[in-house]
């Protein structure tokens, strides 16, 4: 634990839930959970040699990046639940929506059967070693898109449980996008439990969208293409094949893609749709009415030279009710609460942002603080 | 109240349109599935001119049709020849927009004949 910062001075006021902590997600972890033989597999590539969020088989990432001294070396990471809550409390972060680690980058693995068996295992050592409503730890139910109809069982068991609030869609490397009808299983199992589904993309290379992205020689230009461009092409697929229209209940969360994008989105699909309405025959009205229902985490905020700006951004999509903190802990761009906080947003929009409205969305009961 | 006279009404045919004159702009009158109607020759989303634009149907689906796409309102979707918005010429409504609408006019039949009521 390297940040040790004092809590908000606000902190009376406030309810901090955090969508977008991750766990550390890794195979000899996962091992106990996976079904014969990929026991076998897990206990084999744990003993393989491994580099951040990159272990073959397991955890895809071609790293092309120029390795400089001194830098990443401590990247860290979060093993146990217990330390989750120390870190949390330490952020003065009340709740946390858990996320993995290695399995952000799952829906490039290859192997359907393997990718099925692994997703399994992590919402059953999810189940087993990770939520807790005492420590405001909630899960997320991977929907592994390699296979949609073990993943809507899996939503269908997990989400009946009060600790799992949310469906994650691995959006690295997902291929084809999340609109493609293959996915129908997972939204309809996820609108059936009240679940929202969470896309969550990462920094990875690979032939799917946006692909290309090897042209870059840094991660400095890479990454922004790596989580934003993936977000705003599921949304469109999305939209495109009218997911929010045919599952009206359904609420839909998109993470680590921070705020900015999201005019840019409603205007220009606003603008293509004057002219091409009947491509759209399912959606219902212009996809702005749509986006505007949408969830934005704030990870990775936007930190304009005027931090008004920023008002006047979540202005411009009635963000003030769809914009939910995330500190992306314990990950190398986390965002500590205190930078949303001390953005000039007005105070009430703060509270909603910082916490309210995460609690509205997974229906979870506001903590209760000791003292 | 004005009456701007549109020709007689047997000239016009459903799925036909004819243009009147008023002040400095235009109005489209159509015949739509035998239902006359006007609107101002003016697209509210760039201006364009609306009332010029083919006549069509269009596709498209919901709840109701268990989300199955189906071929609808043909004859009464007006394309705005500029960038294709399409309006219901029933009503002059943009289909499925922000309630964007042409401006409409009253169409009398008096005696055979068309009178647009500007
Ligand atoms: S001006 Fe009519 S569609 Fe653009």
């Amino acid at each position: 634990m390297t940040v040790t910062a004092p809590r908000p001075t606000t902190r009376d006021d406030l309810v901090i839930v955090d969508v977008d902590v991750h766990v550390n997600d890794t195979p000899e972890a996962l091992a106990p959970y996976v079904d014969a033989p990929y026991r076998r597999v897990l206990d084999h590539i744990s003993t393989l040699p491994r580099r951040y969020l990159d272990i073959p088989g397991y955890a895809l990432r071609l790293a092309i990046d120029l390795p400089l001294p001194d830098r990443g070396a401590g990247a860290r990471s979060v093993h146990t639940a217990q330390q989750m809550r120390e870190d949390l409390d330490a952020l003065a972060v009340d709740v946390g929506i858990l996320f993995p680690d290695h399995l952000l980058t799952m829906a490039a693995l290859p192997d359907d059967v393997y990718a099925a068996a692994l997703g399994r295992a992590y919402n059953a050592w999810l189940a087993e070693e990770w939520v807790s409503r005492a420590d405001g730890l909630y899960g997320a139910v991977v929907a592994v898109p390699q296979d949609p109809e073990d993943a809507a069982r899996e939503i269908r068991r997990y989400g009946a449980l009060d600790e799992f609030v949310g469906v994650y869609l691995p959006t690295a490397g997902v291929n084809p996008l999340w609109g493609n009808s293959r996915y129908t299983p997972i939204f309809e199992a996820a609108a059936e439990m009240g679940l929202p589904v969470m896309l969550h993309s990462v920094g990875l290379i690979h032939a799917a969208f946006p692909f290309n992205v090897e042209q870059f020689r840094t991660i400095l230009f890479r990454h922004p293409i790596q989580h934003e461009f993936a977000l705003m092409a599921n949304m469109f697929s999305m939209l495109e094949s009218a997911i929010p229209a045919r599952f009206p209940d359904l609420r839909i969360v998109f993470t680590e893609g921070g705020i900015s994008w999201v005019p840019f989105t409603m205007w220009r699909l606003d603008k293509e749709y004057h002219e091409y309405r009947s491509m759209a025959p399912l959606l219902e009205h212009p996809p702005s009415h749509y986006i505007r229902k949408f969830y934005f985490s704030t990870q990775p905020i936007e930190e304009p030279e005027r931090p008004q700006d920023l008002v006047t951004m979540l202005d411009m999509f009635d963000g003030a009710d769809q914009v939910l903190f995330a500190s992306d802990w314990p990950h190398h761009d986390f965002d500590h609460p205190r930078q949303v906080l001390n953005m000039p947003f007005p105070a009430d929009v703060k509270r909603k942002i910082m916490g309210e409205n995460a609690l509205a969305l997974f229906g979870i009961d506001a903590p209760v603080r000791a003292g | 109240m004005a009456r701007i006279s549109a020709g007689p009404a047997d000239a016009l045919a459903p799925g036909e349109r004819t243009f009147v004159k008023h002040r400095n702009f235009e109005i489209g009158v159509f015949n739509v599935n035998g239902n006359f109607r006007a609107y101002r020759n003016r697209c509210p989303h760039q201006l364009g001119p609306a009332c010029e634009g083919a006549i069509s149907g269009t596709l498209m689906g919901s709840a109701d049709t268990d989300w199955q796409l189906e071929w609808v309102l043909d004859g009464r979707v007006l394309l705005c020849p500029w960038h294709q918005v399409e309006f219901d010429l029933d009503t002059g409504e943009r289909i499925r927009g922000l309630g964007e609408r042409l401006r409409s006019y009253t169409v009398e039949v008096d005696d055979g004949e068309l009178y647009v009521v500007v």
